[in-house]
């Protein structure tokens, strides 16, 4: 019978992998790549993750590939009647397999710790610095200046954190720093093939640079360490304009907010809203409603069209949380109002922006499916 | 056969109620481990599939995000630590003895004590669901999401529950430490220690060294949370960074304590149906003492995404840490090399195991590259990876294990038939959910979500792993039927139905109390093989062991 | 292996070894001891580090007065007034060598040596579980009282709960001693509780350096 060696079979399985990568193999399987990157930073992380890919998918080819061949070669047929030769073990193979190893990994070591320093370097001067601040369960966005100070700022000179969007210039460098006033949260923009912890209590800095070739695109991001009930809804998103085009949206910003003593929340699904800020005038419409038992104590409410109203939102299940999510028509529809979440007992005053006439649900977002009620709005 | 069996093979232990509760031996503590580890894992089992329905689709369909948090957290507590830490201390508890030739453990009260811990810190943590909720922050339970601001009594019974549990886990090493320190049988020195009982000896040091930190840092949280201290909440002048340092310190090592034990059934499975010696017996041993010291340098490879850690050293020895591992790789496909292979349900398990574990140590090695790990970490990319080591390795050596030893445990075989359907549901169903979840993690899918935008494109690939998730509960059944079947009608097994190498197939099945009436001379690590092939075998044998035979 | 271990190859008798290691050298509860001990110096390792982890992070340490007010600092001084520690220091170093004194009486089977040395043994702890108890009352913070105060009552508390388990396990020890269940051949317990006595004092004397004199 033909038997095949060891080593021989290594190398026809060797030849084959070398054969599948030359192919493109990375490509040929594009699930089991990440998204094409978007900035400097992710086009090195990118090329690491080939790199290690290619070392990855040879040695599962040729470690499957020994393990199938003696599974089929070395099956017992019923002529064995003797026993196999009893080898206890070869003290040069040992050697071979623990150096070869050690290099590989050595290897990868290497390569990873150079990407790491390029990933990680941080510009003496980066063109924008951004403050993004993560809070359960909202992200948003102060711009800053050279000096370290906000930018854009309200009448009375406090900073205005921009809600939900962060723009940045294409290929300029930004610097962006990681603040959460509550719990742990994580930065990560898939495209970016980057995520950063933001941790309450340790401030984490780094720079990225979005390719000038992708302004005017949008990138979507979201906090991927587990923060609590809204996690999966916290969501942010990166528009990358040129840098003209930031410029001018940046200085509309700062004008913006020095003219409206509170700015209101975008018109299109806001992420979060400030929820309740003391120094804002009550509106004319207030609307009471209680969660208690994890049930609203109302199924229908009813707001005046086009003017602000305040819901004084009560939670009375102690130890329990629940919020007021406005959804047009249905309750799965459009998110046109997102309350904070509160922990019972505790007592909120939302305010809610104009809503033009129509049918909405509100909806407590920790308990979606039981939670439910109608807003009518004319 | 030298061996005499002192009693005729009796089917499994019929005592009452009472013996069971207040039983000292090591063989019925290692089974009441087994079962209660079993019922943790279908319960476990059945959060996951609460997990997979939810994921299925987009949008809530079934559970809230706060009830499905619970899910999570509870399905990721209970599989570590009330299913494979435990199964594999059942099992190691009821072979250990046997295979060092021992007549028990060493402290059998101790050992009892150890055991009933378990169930009642299970229960603990199962209370949470009765008071408003369990615990809600994921397995890891990190600070602050873990203090009372953001949690309720729930997690207070978790962590009560984990001080039982870990507390369980430091007295059963001590004792296993003590029993093969000092109970091995005479001529059994520790290099002719089945690899089994040492990679028992190098998870007992893990689990001594590790879990009492984890115990400081339950005691932590619980004054922070119930007696106003100030240890990891930020807010009060605390370090959120701080859980996490003593959380892995302690976790990592886990993952150790969870798969080395498995290793050691897979590495006695493998030459007993291989009819070889296991390839490379010393580098086993010291890959394994290794695997345990290396354990201990790279707990923050958890922690690269949140700045606060030095970022080089931790991801060389989470590379190094793969060289252990590859030789023990390689040293078991040697040992299939030139073997004559047989198939019963214990070897597709075991292949099951390197095939598997294969994939979860390649994966391993995209995460150790630190830059690449900021683009995996907190994905399903993760999830993945985990399960393919904790699954795909533990739980297949598991039932590698199970079906191996059911026969010495029960004296009765499981029916071959059915051991085949399962592993072959479970192999499929095992690739079907974790799979994909690789992709979906590369795509950006975050892990602890309840819910995914439509619009996201992760939609197929969940619906793939839901799929996957519901065919790997179906194979259980054929498993459930199997053992329900051959407690009654299963052949029987006979003092040594594998022709197996080790101690505990020369007495019979089940072994009588204390064990051993004769013990055969020890004169390598196979002692029942230099018994069945005295002579024989001679020529085969290297000269060290051949003097031995007269 | 002894050569008595053998001569058991053929008659080895296994449930001899459950009561009685056949091997020579440690016994069981006694290796079984030092190695729940190995378990105990993680445990405090975690809760030092915890505490050097908070100090690190904090400057000046003890919180000055510019972070936690005039009064508050001064309490936090322990620097200043170490005395009462240092005499319990020298109580339960004091217990060591009596328990020390008890093993080497019972080891020459003088068993009313150690009645003796175990009962003066268990004064001393109390007289420092007393005098601990005694220093929590004039402290004038508690565990609420910033990172300083969570730490401070954390070590020494769970020190002092292992005093008091020590207390509990010599107290038993002293009961079978005066019933004289022990002898120079056996007398395990008595080892394996004197080996933990000596490991909660010099956990106290780690204590004592850190918090009082570092």
């Amino acid at each position: 019978m033909f038997r095949t060696t060891p080593t021989r079979l290594a190398s026809v399985l060797a030849l084959t992998v070398v054969a599948l990568m030359a192919s493109g193999c990375a490509s040929m399987i594009p699930g089991l790549y990440p998204p094409t990157p978007v900035t400097a930073q992710g086009h090195d992380i990118g090329n690491l993750y080939d790199i290690v890919f290619l070392i990855a998918a040879a040695i599962f080819f040729v470690v499957e590939g020994f393990i199938i061949y003696a599974v089929i070669r070395y099956r017992r047929r019923p002529t064995d009647t003797e026993l196999p030769p009893q080898i206890h073990g070869n003290n040069l193979v040992e050697i071979i397999w623990t150096v070869i190893p050690t290099v590989i990994v050595a290897y990868l070591f290497v390569v990873s710790w150079q990407t790491l320093n390029t990933v990680e370097a941080t510009s003496q001067n980066p063109q924008v610095h951004v403050v993004a601040i993560a809070r359960r369960f909202s992200w948003s966005f102060e711009y800053l200046g050279p000096d370290g100070k906000s930018l854009v700022n309200g009448p009375d000179g406090k900073a205005v954190e921009l809600p939900g969007t962060m723009v940045v210039p294409a290929g300029q460098t930004v610097r962006l720093s990681l603040h959460s006033p509550d719990v742990i949260h994580a930065f990560y923009v898939p495209q970016f093939l980057f995520k950063r912890d933001v941790v309450p209590g340790h401030e984490n800095t780094f720079d990225f640079t979005v390719d000038a070739t992708d302004a005017g695109q949008t990138f979507r991001g979201q906090c991927a360490e587990l923060c609590g009930v809204g996690h999966q809804g916290m969501s942010f998103e990166v528009q990358a304009k040129t840098p003209a085009e930031f410029d001018t949206w940046l200085q509309q910003q700062i004008t913006q907010a020095k003219a409206v003593p509170s700015p209101p929340p975008s018109g299109k699904a806001p992420s979060g809203s400030p929820g309740a800020s003391p120094s804002a005038p009550p509106a004319a419409v207030s609307l009471d409603l209680t969660a208690k038992n994890v049930a609203f104590d109302k199924t229908s409410l009813e707001a005046p069209a086009n003017q602000p109203f305040d819901i004084k939102f009560t939670n009375d299940d102690q130890g329990t949380q629940h919020n007021v999510d406005i959804h047009k028509d249905s309750p799965t529809g459009q998110v046109v109002f997102d309350g904070e979440v509160i922990t019972g007992p505790d007592t909120r005053l939302y305010q809610v922006t104009p809503l033009p006439a129509g049918t909405y649900a509100f909806v407590c977002k920790v308990h979606p499916t039981t939670m439910i009620g109608t807003l009518t709005v004319k | 056969m030298a061996t005499t069996a002192l009693h005729p093979a009796v089917p499994a232990y019929r005592s009452g109620l009472y013996e069971w509760i207040t039983t000292t031996d090591h063989k019925k503590i290692g089974i009441l481990y087994v079962v209660n580890s079993l019922l943790f894992f279908f319960i476990a089992g059945l959060l996951a599939l609460g997990v997979r329905a939810e994921l299925a689709q987009p949008k809530v369909q079934f559970f809230a995000p706060d009830v499905y948090n619970q899910l999570f957290t509870m399905h990721g507590t209970v599989m570590i630590f009330l299913f494979i830490i435990p199964i594999l201390a059942g099992f190691a508890n009821y072979v250990v003895p046997l295979q060092i030739g021992a007549p028990d453990m060493a402290l059998p009260r101790i050992n009892a004590l150890s055991f009933w811990m378990l169930p009642l810190g299970g229960i603990l943590m199962f209370t949470g669901f009765a008071t408003g909720g369990a615990a809600a922050e994921g397995w890891t339970g990190y600070s602050p999401l873990a203090q009372r601001a953001y949690s309720g009594t729930g997690t207070d019974l978790w962590d009560v529950g984990l001080v039982l549990i870990g507390t369980s886990s430091i007295l059963g090493a001590v004792n296993f430490l003590t029993t093969i320190f000092k109970m091995r049988a005479p001529g059994l020195t520790m290099f002719r220690l089945p690899i089994l009982v040492w990679t028992v000896l190098v998870t007992s040091v893990l689990v001594l060294m590790a879990t009492p930190v984890f115990t400081s840092a339950l005691i932590m949280l619980f004054i922070d949370r119930n007696y106003g201290g100030h240890f990891f909440d930020p807010a009060t002048g605390g370090n959120a960074i701080l859980w996490q340092n003593v959380f892995w310190f302690y976790s990592h090592p886990a993952v150790y304590v969870m798969v080395l034990p498995a290793m050691g059934m897979v590495s006695e499975i493998l030459p007993v149906f291989s009819r070889k010696p296991l390839f490379g017996y010393k580098a086993f041993v010291f890959a394994t003492a290794g695997i345990g010291a290396l354990g201990f340098s790279v707990w923050a490879h958890h922690m690269f995404t949140t700045g606060a850690v030095f970022l080089p050293f931790f991801s060389l020895m989470t590379f190094l840490i793969a060289v252990p591992t590859g030789v023990k790789m390689f040293n078991w496909i040697a040992t299939l090399f030139r073997g004559q292979l047989i198939f019963a349900t214990p070897m597709l398990f075991a292949l099951g195991f390197l095939t598997m574990f294969l994939i979860g140590g390649i994966n391993g090695a995209f995460s150790a590259a630190v830059p690449v790990d900021f683009a995996l970490h907190d994905t399903y990319w993760v999830v993945a990876h985990l399960h393919y080591v904790l699954f795909g390795g533990s739980v297949f050596g598991m039932f590698a294990g199970l079906y191996y030893w059911f026969p010495k445990m029960t004296g009765r075989l499981l029916n071959e038939a059915l051991g085949k359907l399962h592993f072959v549901l479970m192999f499929i169903g095992f690739n079907l959910t974790f799979f994909p979840m690789h992709m979906l993690g590369l795509a950006g899918m975050p892990r602890r979500v309840a819910d995914y935008s439509a619009n996201a494109g992760w939609s197929d690939l969940n619906l793939l792993a839901s799929i996957g998730g519901f065919t790997i509960a179906a194979s259980m059944l054929p498993f459930l039927w199997n053992v329900m079947l051959s407690l009654r009608n299963g052949e029987i097994a006979g003092d040594d139905p594998w022709e197996a190498n080790t101690l505990e197939w020369a007495t019979t099945s089940p072994p009588p109390p204390y064990n051993f009436d004769h013990l055969p001379e020890i004169r390598s690590e196979r002692p029942l093989f230099d018994l069945r092939h005295a002579g024989a075998a001679h020529s085969a044998l290297p000269a060290k062991y051949a003097e031995t035979h007269s | 292996m002894t050569a008595s271990g053998h001569a058991l190859t053929t008659e080895h008798s296994p449930v001899a070894g459950l009561a009685h290691d056949t091997r020579g050298g440690i016994s069981n509860p006694i290796l079984g001891m030092l190695l729940f001990i190995t378990s105990e110096v993680m445990f405090f390792a975690g809760l030092f580090g915890a505490y050097f982890t908070v100090r690190a992070s904090t400057n000046p340490w003890p919180p000055g007065p510019e972070q936690v007010g005039e009064g508050m600092a001064e309490k936090f001084n322990l620097h200043a007034d170490p005395y009462l520690a240092a005499l319990l220091t020298v109580v339960l170093v004091t217990s060591s060598f009596t328990c020390q004194l008890a093993i080497w009486a019972i080891r020459k089977n003088d068993r009313r040596g150690l009645v003796r040395g175990i009962a003066v043994t268990l004064i001393l702890g109390i007289l420092f579980l007393i005098g601990q108890a005694y220093d929590y009352s004039q402290l004038g913070f508690g565990l609420t009282d910033g990172t300083f105060g969570t730490t401070f009552f954390t070590l020494t508390g769970f020190h002092g709960a292992h005093v008091l388990g020590g207390t509990i396990m010599l107290s038993v020890i002293l009961y079978r001693a005066m019933a004289g269940q022990f002898s120079a051949r056996h007398h395990d317990a008595v080892e394996a509780t004197s080996i933990y006595w000596h490991f909660v004092d010099v956990v106290w004397i780690a204590l004592f350096s850190t918090l009082y004199i570092l």
